[in-house]
């Protein structure tokens, strides 16, 4: 690895990387440089890239994906049939009441309680741990226990009939209105302690004399909160939010584990759709289209996060 | 934040921050309450009794182990590389790079579907450990690069002066100081491999070398309707993650949110 190396002088080379604030003089390392980034580029070009061109050719096809038998070229035809497709459409809406729900219930919880662990309070390290540790655990240990909660005889049912609420037992996961519930249940429950912990850091970054000075200024807990701390955290959110879309697009463990995508496709999203195309349908050529879309979309979300970062990093 | 002054509302506070709090933890106690339930600890050994419990541990492990070295490697070198040197069209690879960090998995799937079978890649850890390091890869560059940004290089140059080789100055002087954003990586990576579950579940289809996040849906497929087992297999898929976090707590702290503001 140890390429020979020259030095190169002169000030009009240099070239500020963007987002840095100070000068580089004029010298850098030309020690055949390729050979440093080489490991990741071909890692992800021959993953990654290899993966959406021939995701971007399979789209084109009708195939069963079974190597023995002929693929029939289609042309655009699976873009056309997706743009009539009911459960695409669905799938995006889903996706989108997914991300608006749980980005607003993951900020207030996660602003909340961060603002409580602020405050003069007994066990703090303790709440920390409690409510961070579904974050680290994977939605394929989880979701038996989030299955069985929800059960007709489960825990949940179970205790509503004890504390005689008998008629508000359901079906949950069989009924398509509460299913979603269930996964955003489990997502907000896996996410808040991120979210808790970002705000967390956030707000340590403000001068306590701010909030001392709203407070001989008589302003209420509350008030403080929303007008001066909620105001001061906004980069966090807007980070959370970017976050969250894509998260929301990239979505599959939790409704593929808790729900199959049912009943009756009611908790369906892109991720769990194109599997179902792919594995059980055996519509390579649907299944890969749809995965087009949903890089296109997932793209999109990450140019605009990158543009706000940009924009973030030269104020 | 919340002014406490009065004895009052000191408790106020710490009942509401508890209310808050408990419901993280009830599916945990729920689950290890629901996996001893019947036939008790005879749970535990009904998934022991499967008799894969070692092999997914140890597929988790190393599918873990060599995510992370080659996550770490590829980007410790590669970060160094975008921040430090001169490479021409460096911008470009940047932002080729960048454009894969919102990959989703999903869009995988047929890609790796039909190149595992086409090359007969079924049932190899390979198959699973460069995809999961690949989709870190991009991620992780952006962070060490954003890190190896705030290095100055008067302290590479005065190196270089003392006439270090670029990597010499790379290993003893670079390196030991980027242990906080390694550990972030790591961590990052940790959880990616650890927690896997599509990419195993497509590329490792041989119900008796999995790996540990598979572990409850192939007690589901021994014994259907199993409750009980399925959570005690459920515990045991989760402990080693928990017993990770709390030894490693700060860490996975600090990482989980470079990750996420970056």
């Amino acid at each position: 690895m140890a390429a020979p190396t020259s030095l190169r002088r002169g000030g009009a080379a240099a070239r500020a990387t963007p987002g840095q604030g100070h000068k580089h003089r004029g010298r850098k390392h030309t020690a055949n440089g390729l050979l440093w980034i080489a490991p990741a580029l071909i890692l992800v070009v021959g993953l990654i890239y290899f993966s959406i061109g021939y995701t971007a050719y399979v789209a084109t096809l009708d195939w069963n994906g079974f190597i023995l038998s002929q693929p029939t070229s289609v042309g655009f035809d699976n873009f056309r049939a997706m743009f009539t497709d009911a459960v695409f459409w669905r799938s995006l809406q889903h996706t989108l009441i997914f991300f608006v729900v749980t980005f607003t219930v993951q900020t207030w919880l996660g602003f909340t309680f961060a603002a409580i662990m602020h405050s003069k309070i007994r066990l703090r390290g303790l709440y920390k741990v409690v409510v961070f540790v579904p974050t680290v655990l994977a939605p394929a240990a989880m979701a038996p226990i989030f299955r069985q909660i929800f059960e007709v005889r489960g825990q949940l049912n179970q205790l509503l009939t004890a504390i005689g609420l008998e008629s508000w037992t359901n079906a949950w996961l069989a009924d398509g209105r509460t299913a979603m519930g269930v996964v955003m249940l489990a997502t907000i429950w896996q996410w808040t302690g991120l979210t808790f912990i970002l705000f967390y850091a956030a707000m340590s970054q403000i001068d306590p004399e701010v909030l001392e000075a709203a407070r001989v200024d008589g302003a209420s807990n509350t008030r403080t909160l929303r007008s001066i701390v909620w105001p001061m955290c906004k980069g966090t959110t807007v980070a959370l939010a970017t976050l969250g879309l894509i998260g929301a697009l990239k979505t599959f463990d939790w409704p593929f584990l808790i729900t199959r995508g049912g009943p009756n496709r009611s908790t369906e999203f892109l991720g769990t759709y194109i599997y179902h195309t792919m594995m059980q349908e055996k519509r390579f050529g649907y299944a890969a289209a749809i995965s087009v879309a949903l890089l296109v979309l997932a793209l999109t979300c990450g140019v605009i996060m990158s543009l706000r970062t940009q924009r973030s990093g030269r104020k | 934040m919340f002014a406490t002054r009065t004895r009052t509302s000191k408790i106020a506070l710490q009942v509401i921050a508890t209310l808050m709090a408990v419901p993280f933890l009830l599916p945990l106690i729920a689950m290890v309450q629901g996996s001893l339930a019947g036939r008790g600890f005879r749970n535990y050994v009904l998934v022991w009794e499967t008799g894969v419990l070692l092999t997914y541990l140890r597929n988790s492990v190393i599918i873990s182990v060599f995510a992370i070295l080659i996550v770490y490697v590829a980007t410790m070198l590669a970060a160094f590389g975008f921040s430090k040197l001169r490479i021409r069209g460096k911008e470009f690879y940047f932002w080729a790079l960048l454009l894969a960090l919102t990959m989703p998995e999903a869009v995988l799937l047929t890609p790796l579907f039909i190149t595992a079978s086409t090359f007969d890649m079924y049932n190899q850890l390979i198959a699973v450990i460069l995809p999961v390091a690949a989709l870190q890869i991009p991620f992780a560059t952006l962070l060490a690069r954003n890190f190896y940004d705030g290095i100055p290089s008067e302290i590479i140059e005065a190196a270089r002066v003392d006439g270090a080789n670029i990597w010499q100055v790379f290993r003893r002087v670079v390196l030991p100081l980027t242990k906080p954003i390694a550990a972030a990586i790591v961590v990052l990576t940790l959880i990616a491999a650890w927690n896997a579950y599509l990419i195993p579940l497509l590329m490792l289809n041989d119900p008796q070398s999995q790996v540990l996040t598979l572990l409850p849906s192939f007690f589901v497929s021994q014994w259907t309707n199993d409750q009980t087992g399925v959570l005690a297999a459920a515990v045991i898929a989760a402990i080693p993650m928990i017993i990770a976090y709390l030894a490693l707590q700060k860490y996975f702290e600090r990482g989980l949110s470079a990750g996420a503001l970056k």
